[in-house]
């Protein structure tokens, strides 16, 4: 009753300006969704759609002519699913460990102890310089790791960016009371760190995973650089071959052809890829942002509480 | 018989506290092993390699054995005919890209801090970050796609509505609008995510005191949103300053075709191209572009956080 009588309040002193205000808010945000999520409906109906229809931009709002070939064609595509498993291997892997060794880094960089700003400074200076990318690249060569599975997990292994994150959550969330009552009780760093801040840290841990994560399966330009063979592909580097290469415009037609036999011939093949590329987007961009929505709950909160102070 | 108490230094004094103090760091240090390592081994000692820029450098020597040669490969850069348009291109895309860019994610943030329906406000906010977490490649495949000449949504609309097709992918003047559009498209919202935050962290006594004091939204806007924003707008002003001259190659590389080069022939792509993608690498001259191009955004950087400083008491550090 009160709740009402509150609420009935409010809406009496939303003044005629803040009305309009609000429609054309709201007017303003529909265009803005449509703008943002019509581009992904459009990737989604066109995969299941029939390839002529998709070709003469039949395909708006709903599939039309639904069939699954495109589906089917992509799953004939061995080195494309080659790929896809190197890129779990490097993103669980490489994420696994990155978020290992951000978060006890940022746990010591919470703490106080002598030759800190140092350590910051040193860390903070790579954001802002780097050797560039040929030194990078001779340096990994000399490393012995071009062309590993090994230079795809330790590349970009700590982003300053996620470390200062995290730093700042442990900081601002974790009371400073009770590392003071651990050290009474007699524990150490190692001991707080494991047995206290882990187990209070799952909200940052989902963050970094998930953009750890999202940035590793993302990332084709480390592979273009660093790897040779193509048994050692990462996903988005088959996938560029397939959807990017126009620079030639054949390229990516080599990469259909060599499945013509599977799929009923050249011709078929051709005409399957239409629909394949959507599908090959769908395929490759559904586990990011599976993560993403998944973690979403998590992820709004940390990410605002770890960015607030950095 | 004398006892030694010297080892075992009294409490309080300097000597107990330093060794205290170590006994109580060391552990963190083995925490930061890993991290440091990596850094080191991944990021100074590249910046140690750079000098080959100054060398003639040749595999059988490695980094430190090969001739040095001064500046030679700079000037070989700037002498090279291209110079003058790959700098002008790479400052004008990011130029436009912060133009552009920048105050959109300001205003979304603005805006969704004023919808009243949560449900929608929640929706619009998780839709707003999902292109996010597109990879690139996709991006530049869903630009081929719709964008295409042939058969693209786009052409087919502009045919539909009575006008020519255009290939836009082949053409230099529709080379920026397609990667800041596209660069907006994917991260705008994603980028709101600062602003969010400090415009939650406002105390809602000020909107009320606003609201009795008969206050539009709009006005609460002006004075309370906008003030709010300001010096975190700044900060991200500064850090987007220092990357005027560096791009997002990994994009250009995919949206470069021999039809845009008069604008999409930016640095980062050369130096790719001449460093790692040719058959015959020449690593010193690639080498000493990339060092040029982190020196100067290195420099713009520090400059405009030092005016920032003087000018607004906001920096970086």
């Amino acid at each position: 009753m009160t709740a009402l009588a509150v609420k009935k309040k409010n809406r009496v002193r939303e003044t005629r300006k803040d009305r309009i205000f609000n429609g054309i808010n709201i007017v303003f945000w529909i265009i803005v969704l449509f703008i943002v999520l019509y581009p992904l409906w459009l990737i989604l109906i066109a995969s299941v759609s029939d390839p002529d229809a998709v070709l003469q931009a039949r395909v708006l709002l709903w599939p039309v002519d639904f069939s699954l070939m495109g589906y089917e064609a992509v799953f004939q595509y061995s080195e494309l699913w080659g790929s896809y498993l190197n890129s779990i291997f490097y993103t669980v892997v490489g994420s696994g460990l990155s978020v290992i060794v951000s978060l006890a880094a940022a746990y010591a960089l919470s703490r106080r102890f002598a030759g800190k700003k140092l350590v910051n400074l040193a860390i903070t200076f790579t954001m802002f310089f780097s050797g560039g990318l040929i030194p990078i690249f001779l340096n990994i060569r000399d490393l012995g790791l071009y062309n590993t599975r090994a230079v795809m997990i330790l590349m970009n292994l700590v982003s300053v960016w996620n470390l200062m994150v995290a730093r700042t959550y442990i900081q601002t969330s974790i009371p400073n009371d009770l590392y003071e009552a651990a050290v009474i009780d007699g524990a150490d760093h190692f001991t707080y760190f494991f047995r206290c801040v882990l187990p209070l840290s799952g909200t940052i841990v989902a963050v970094l995973a998930v953009y750890y994560g999202v940035a590793r399966w993302n990332d084709y330009f480390t592979g273009l650089v660093m790897l040779r063979d193509r048994s050692l592909y990462p996903l988005q580097l088959v996938l560029r071959e397939i959807l990017a290469s126009l620079t030639s415009t054949g390229s990516s037609d080599t990469f259909f052809a060599a499945y013509a036999d599977n799929l009923g011939g050249l011709q078929e093949a051709l005409r399957k890829a239409e629909v394949a590329k959507y599908c090959c987007i769908v395929v490759s961009t559904v586990p990011a942002v599976l993560l993403y929505v998944f973690m979403q709950k998590y992820f709004v909160k940390g990410v605002m509480i770890g960015s607030l102070k950095g | 018989m004398s006892i030694s108490v010297s080892t075992s230094p009294r409490r309080g004094s300097l000597k107990h506290r330093a060794a205290m103090t170590l006994r109580r760091d060391w552990q963190l240090w083995v925490l930061m092993l890993p991290c440091l390592t990596f850094f080191i081994v991944f990021c100074y000692f590249p910046m140690y390699g750079v000098q080959i820029a100054f060398r003639d450098y040749k595999a059988a020597f490695g980094i430190t054995g090969s001739q040095w040669v001064g500046l030679k490969y700079f000037e070989k850069f700037f002498t090279s005919y291209y110079c003058g348009r790959m700098f002008l291109n790479t400052f004008l895309l990011n130029f436009f890209g912060l133009l552009f860019g920048f105050p959109i994610p300001i205003l979304l943030a603005i805006l969704l801090n004023q919808l009243n329906r949560k449900r929608f406000k929640g929706f619009a906010q998780t839709a707003i970050y999902v292109p996010h977490f597109i990879s690139t490649v996709v991006l530049a495949g869903m630009i081929y796609l719709f964008f295409s000449p042939t058969n693209g949504i786009i052409n087919h609309l502009i045919t539909a509505a009575g006008g020519k097709s255009i290939y836009f992918i082949m053409e230099a003047g529709w080379f920026r609008p397609l990667f800041i559009g596209s660069e907006i498209w994917q991260n705008a919202g994603w980028n709101t995510i600062l602003y969010i935050a400090t415009l939650t962290s406002i105390d809602p006594q000020l909107y009320e005191a606003a609201t009795i004091d008969g206050a539009t939204r709009w006005e609460k806007i002006r004075h309370i949103d906008i003030p709010h924003l300001v010096p975190i707008a700044v900060m991200m002003l500064i850090l987007n300053c220092g990357s005027l001259l560096s791009s997002n190659t990994d994009k250009a590389l995919l949206l470069q075709t021999s039809g845009n080069m008069a604008t999409s022939d930016i640095l980062g792509v050369y130096v790719y191209n001449v460093g790692i993608a040719a058959s015959k690498a020449q690593y010193s001259y690639a080498s000493a572009i990339g060092l040029c191009l982190n020196v100067i955004n290195f420099a713009i950087i520090m400059l405009v956080n030092a005016v920032s400083r003087k000018m607004s008491d906001i920096s970086l550090f």
